[in-house]
């Protein structure tokens, strides 16, 4: 390399700028990080990392620098001999077999360990939830307390959970980074992962993903889960098993702009503003909720935090979505269209009759719920009237169709004609679901 | 070099009259496998631009969150046709490229044992190539990722044609692969020259003749996963109908079964090439010889016995997992003893820094941090937080890019002048290794900190805030710069083609027989047969190596003039490959088009091999 000072000049600035950039990525929070586990899963999942992480740097500071090293001391210099032509050594080749052997053997037997641990039956009294995949969507069932709900999970802090999970369609994988390692969903297969959240956690929201290709949205197929105080799980859980009402909220407004910016039009109501329900106790907690209806509102989680702010959607609406400004809607005829329109045929909600179909989301609590669209968009009335309008061209390739009048269907490639929705009964919808708290 | 004994008179121009005919007509008939590898060298490197081209977009859409670069269903074509062009079209091809010219050459044949079955083989890639690569212009690509899990790539989750195009494609290719892989086989075992023991066999050579038996056992695998899919698209089975019942596993047990053994028939052949390259420039035989015939060869077999490492998420159970993470751990073993061997080999050597060693010793160094990272997710546990996120895409990375690719490079700049006769420029080979070195390692390591992070992979879009951002930005840098180092490589690859400077016989003052002959070598190769007497004939053989060596490196007759009788040209092969390609279209196309391919095929072939070989002998 020598004399080559362009090259130089070219790598030194080149160093500059990794280094810029290694520093920026310092900077940066890291919410999904694997490396700070809140489970005792991903706790023995970390204690196996750090031991390889251990011995992977050791390997490789030792081959690097011996290859440097090597490259260093016996470069050709003026006036070289031919180097000695040696072919081998069997010595030093055995003790070289037999080191990389060596420190296997301490990967080996905790991996083992570790293996059958984290693979034993869960403890009884685990809470258990169905864990069904969708294409691009989840659906989530607590069967002790009958709950069916999509797309987030609230876990009572220091229970152990066990996920039953299986897939309607392809193959998905359940991933929640901070809390656990990943499991496959399969079809015609039921798979299993429990872990048990800390128990001194305090209430927060994590980020879930799918982690196996399952098709076009396959980036948008994330989820929310909430670990919260056994008192406010108990608090959640019994407003979940009721059945949706929305008769004494009054009707929201949908106010919906040409484009939601984040920090857009919030709910009607704020619950997080509201004190939590009573503590009852995590072992109780099951009779508890089915025993009293709570007086005051249900515990959710208050999504608003800064602290949280990276499990809010940032996804901008893609461009050209428009809806019309000013309106109003009302809950009472928007349940009157969803019940008479398609929307029937996909969704069920727990108290309407006649929705009841099972192919989306269950939509019983929906107000309640963080996000839209499996965690692409935030739940915000702006939000929900653009996705009603035309689903398909806020979520790539999905089954949900456009149901906006005179929108362009990405799918059939065609406007919707008849039976389209305009404005007024979309707004009217959103202020029905959004009122399902 | 002292002991360098052979002449390295420079030919007085680079295409000599004895290298052979002239003309498209010629390149199109020929069954030389110098030719043949040729073609497969300069397809394959299209291929690879095509594959490349494919990840900038990919690196563009991914620069920063919520990017719209691409539609979600451009996204999903484009990864899988990178990964599918990497693999199938650019790799493998390329050690294809290298197995056809060195082989004869490095065992001192006068060419592979099947001349036109070679030519077949290339014809069948060639058209699976681009039955494969033709469809992403129309946006209408296979979609269902490299490895094609069902259900997803099902009729029913996939009714479209894109798929087809996968299932179909990559049954030419394993034609392709498997004729190719019988023909190898057979020439080493039966035309090495006289005193060519397989324990004198150059390491190159060596690890090509274990590759063909990995693809030999592997390709069938793949071929009836492939046919139960096909069968189920066209025909309406229920291998993988999940509606049936079918068990989705099925096909990844298959899948792996063939992908994992896939991996090291990318990787050996780079392995082969590095051994190569290494003692040439250190001036020193490898190290271990023996040693590193039996980690070849033992990391071909335990290749066969860890496929399931892929499929920790799918919940096999704890014994299961146990025994794959055991054995993942154990072909960590041969696999450093290959390292510490190259080290060796350097080791008290006199070492010159071609770029072709630049190259060859960014193997050792960035295949070290593959296979560390490999080691890390051997352990299942481990491999939970690991699988399917961006670590692993890092991982592979460093095994295919900075293993095979950087192998490859090493190669390509180390036999260019045994190809062309003349040397690729070093000085812009130094640029197109330095940035290309440099760009690798700010694409891929980074990505080992966006999967710890929590990014999963075969995602077309991320959210802001994930603590993603900066690493992919830096990684999208360093896929630019790849992008630079690559054009700077085609810019060198085809100035030097042309007046590059004339190399010789053997300008690296290498050992092995390859380098004996002229360069490029006469149609026939060897004048005379040498015989062989030790590894590095030209380093160490006696007299008679030296004889032949001589005789070898003397040039300027043709075939003719010899008396040397070389195969007929035919255009055959490639007939019967059209006819092939003719039947496979029928399937997606009109079923009368399945009729015309086999009668072309039937025809083509009766005649093919009712014709002689080569003229008689008198």
């Amino acid at each position: 390399m020598k004399g080559n000072s362009r090259l130089q000049r070219f790598a030194s600035f080149g160093m500059m700028v990794v280094l810029a950039l290694t520093l920026a990525a310092c900077g940066e929070a890291h919410p999904n990080t694997t490396f700070d586990p809140h489970s005792d899963y991903g706790r023995s999942i970390d204690f196996l990392w750090n031991r390889l992480l251990l011995l992977g740097t050791i390997v490789f500071v030792f081959v690097e620098f011996g290859l440097i090293y090597i490259m260093i001391r016996y470069r050709k210099r003026e006036g070289d001999q031919r180097p000695p032509q040696t072919h081998g050594n069997v010595v030093i080749e055995i003790i070289w077999t037999l080191i990389p052997a060596f420190i296997l053997l301490f990967i080996a037997v905790p991996t083992v360990r570790t293996v059958f641990k984290t693979q034993a039956k869960a403890v009884a009294g685990a809470l258990q939830i169905e864990v069904t995949g969708h294409q691009w969507w989840w659906e989530f069932r607590y069967p002790e307390y009958g709950i069916i709900t999509a797309n987030e999970i609230y876990l009572p802090t220091g229970r152990t959970v066990n996920f039953k999970m299986t897939s309607m369609d392809v193959i998905h994988s359940f991933w929640i980074p901070e809390l656990s390692g990943k499991r496959d969903v399969i079809t015609n297969r039921t798979n299993y992962i429990w872990f048990t959240p800390d128990s001194t956690l305090k209430p927060a929201e994590w980020n879930g993903f799918c982690t196996e290709y399952c098709g076009t949205s396959h980036a948008k197929m994330r989820f929310r889960v909430f670990t919260v105080k056994p008192d406010q799980f108990a608090s959640w859980v019994a407003n979940q098993q009721r059945a949706a009402e929305f008769g004494a909220v009054a009707p929201a407004k949908a106010p919906a702009p040409g484009a939601p910016p984040a920090g857009g039009p919030k709910p009607a109501t704020n619950p997080a503003a509201l004190p939590p329900a009573p503590s009852t106790g995590a072992a109780t907690a099951a009779k508890a909720v089915n025993a009293t209806v709570p007086s005051t509102p249900a515990y959710s989680f208050p999504i608003n935090q800064p602290e949280f702010e990276y499990a809010k959607p940032h996804t901008p609406v893609p461009a050209g979505m428009t809806f019309t400004r000013g309106l109003t809607g009302n809950a009472h005829r928007g349940q009157q269209v969803f019940s008479s329109s398609a929307c029937v045929g996909c969704h069920a909600i727990a108290g309407n009759p006649m929705a009841v179909g099972n192919v989306g989301p269950n939509l019983t609590h929906f107000g309640s719920r963080a996000t839209i669209g499996a965690g692409s968009y935030p739940n915000t009335p702006a939000y929900l009237a653009l996705w009603i309008k035309n689903a398909r061209v806020m979520k790539p390739g999905i089954i949900m169709p456009t149901l906006g009048k005179d929108q362009y269907d990405p799918v059939l490639k065609t406007k919707v004609a008849a039976g389209g929705l305009d404005d007024q009964q979309i707004a009217d919808i959103v202020a029905y679901l959004s009122a399902l708290k | 070099m002292t002991s360098t004994a052979v002449p390295t008179t420079a030919p007085s121009h680079a295409e000599p009259a004895y290298v052979g005919q002239k003309g498209v007509w010629s390149w199109l008939t020929t069954v030389d496998h110098k030719r043949i590898g040729t073609l497969y060298l300069y397809t394959a490197l299209t291929f690879f631009l095509i594959g490349g081209l494919e990840a900038e977009m990919l690196r563009i859409q991914l620069q920063g969150p919520n990017r719209h670069f691409v539609s979600a269903e451009l996204y999903n074509q484009l990864f899988t046709m990178h990964g599918t062009t990497m693999i199938f079209l650019a790799i493998m091809p390329l050690s294809a490229a290298f197995f056809n010219f060195l082989i004869p050459l490095q065992i001192g044949a006068r060419d592979v044992a099947f001349p036109r079955l070679n030519a077949f083989s290339y014809w069948v890639y060639l058209f699976g190539g681009i039955f494969i690569t033709l469809p992403i212009l129309f946006q209408v690509a296979p979609n269902g990722g490299w490895f094609g899990y069902v259900p997803l790539t099902t009729r029913q989750f996939s009714a479209g044609i894109n798929i087809d195009f996968w299932v179909i494609g990559l049954q030419i290719l394993g034609i392709s692969s498997l004729a190719a892989a019988f023909n190898f086989i057979t020439t080493i075992i039966n035309l090495r020259a006289p005193g060519m023991t397989l324990m004198r066999m150059p390491m190159f050579t060596w690890m090509a003749f274990v590759v063909q038996f990995l693809l030999v056992l592997a390709f069938p695998v793949i071929t009836i996963a492939l046919v139960f899919l096909l069968f189920d698209r066209f025909f309406g089975t229920n291998f993988y109908e999940i509606n049936a019942g079918a068990d989705p596993l099925l096909w990844q047990h298959l899948f792996w079964i063939f992908g994992h053994p896939e991996v090291y028939i990318l990787i050996l052949p780079a392995f082969g090439l590095v051994s190569e390259v290494l003692p040439t420039y250190s001036g020193k035989p490898l190290f271990g010889y023996p040693v590193m015939v039996y980690s070849g060869i033992l990391i071909g077999v335990l290749g066969f016995g860890v496929w399931a490492h892929h499929m920790f998420a799918v919940g096999m159970g704890p014994i299961a997992d146990s025994v794959f993470a055991l054995s993942t751990m154990l072909i960590g073993i041969p696999t450093g003893v290959k390292i510490f061997n190259w080290m060796a080999t350097m080791a008290q050597g006199s070492i010159r820094y071609t770029t072709s060693m630049k190259f060859g010793i960014a193997l050792v160094a960035l295949f070290t941090i593959g296979g560390i990272s490999g080691v890390m997710h051997s352990s299942p546990p481990a491999d939970l937080q690991q699988t399917d996120t961006y670590f692993i895409v890092a991982h592979f990375h460093y095994v295919l890019f900075g293993g095979s690719i950087m192998g490859i490079f090493a190669g390509i700049y180390h036999y260019f002048p045994k190809i062309t006769g003349r040397l690729l420029n070093e000085k812009l080979g130094s640029w197109h290794f330095w940035i290309n070195f440099v760009g690798m390692n700010l694409t891929f390591f980074p990505m080992h900190f966006s999967g710890m992070l929590g990014m999963p992979r075969r995602i077309y879009t991320y959210d802001a805030g994930q603590g993603w951002d900066t690493f992919n930005l830096m990684s999208s840098i360093g896929a630019y710069m790849l992008a630079v180092a690559t054009l700077i490589f085609i810019y060198n690859f085809f100035t030097s083609r042309k007046r590059g400077e004339i190399a010789g016989p053997n300008p690296w003052h290498a050992g092995t027989l390859e380098w004996s002959i002229p360069s490029p070598p006469p149609e026939y190769n060897f004048a005379v047969l040498p015989t062989v007497t030790s590894r590095y004939p030209l380093w160490e053989g006696n007299e008679t190596d030296m004889e032949s060596a001589r005789l070898n490196s003397q040039e300027g007759k043709s075939a003719e003039e010899m008396g040397i009788i070389l195969p007929y040209n035919t255009i055959k092969p490639l007939i019967v490959a059209l006819g092939l390609i003719i039947m496979f279209c029928g399937l997606i196309t009109t079923r009368v088009l399945i009729f015309v391919g086999a009668a072309t095929l039937v025809v083509s072939l009766y005649t093919w091999l009712l014709s002689p070989l080569e003229p008689e002998h008198h």
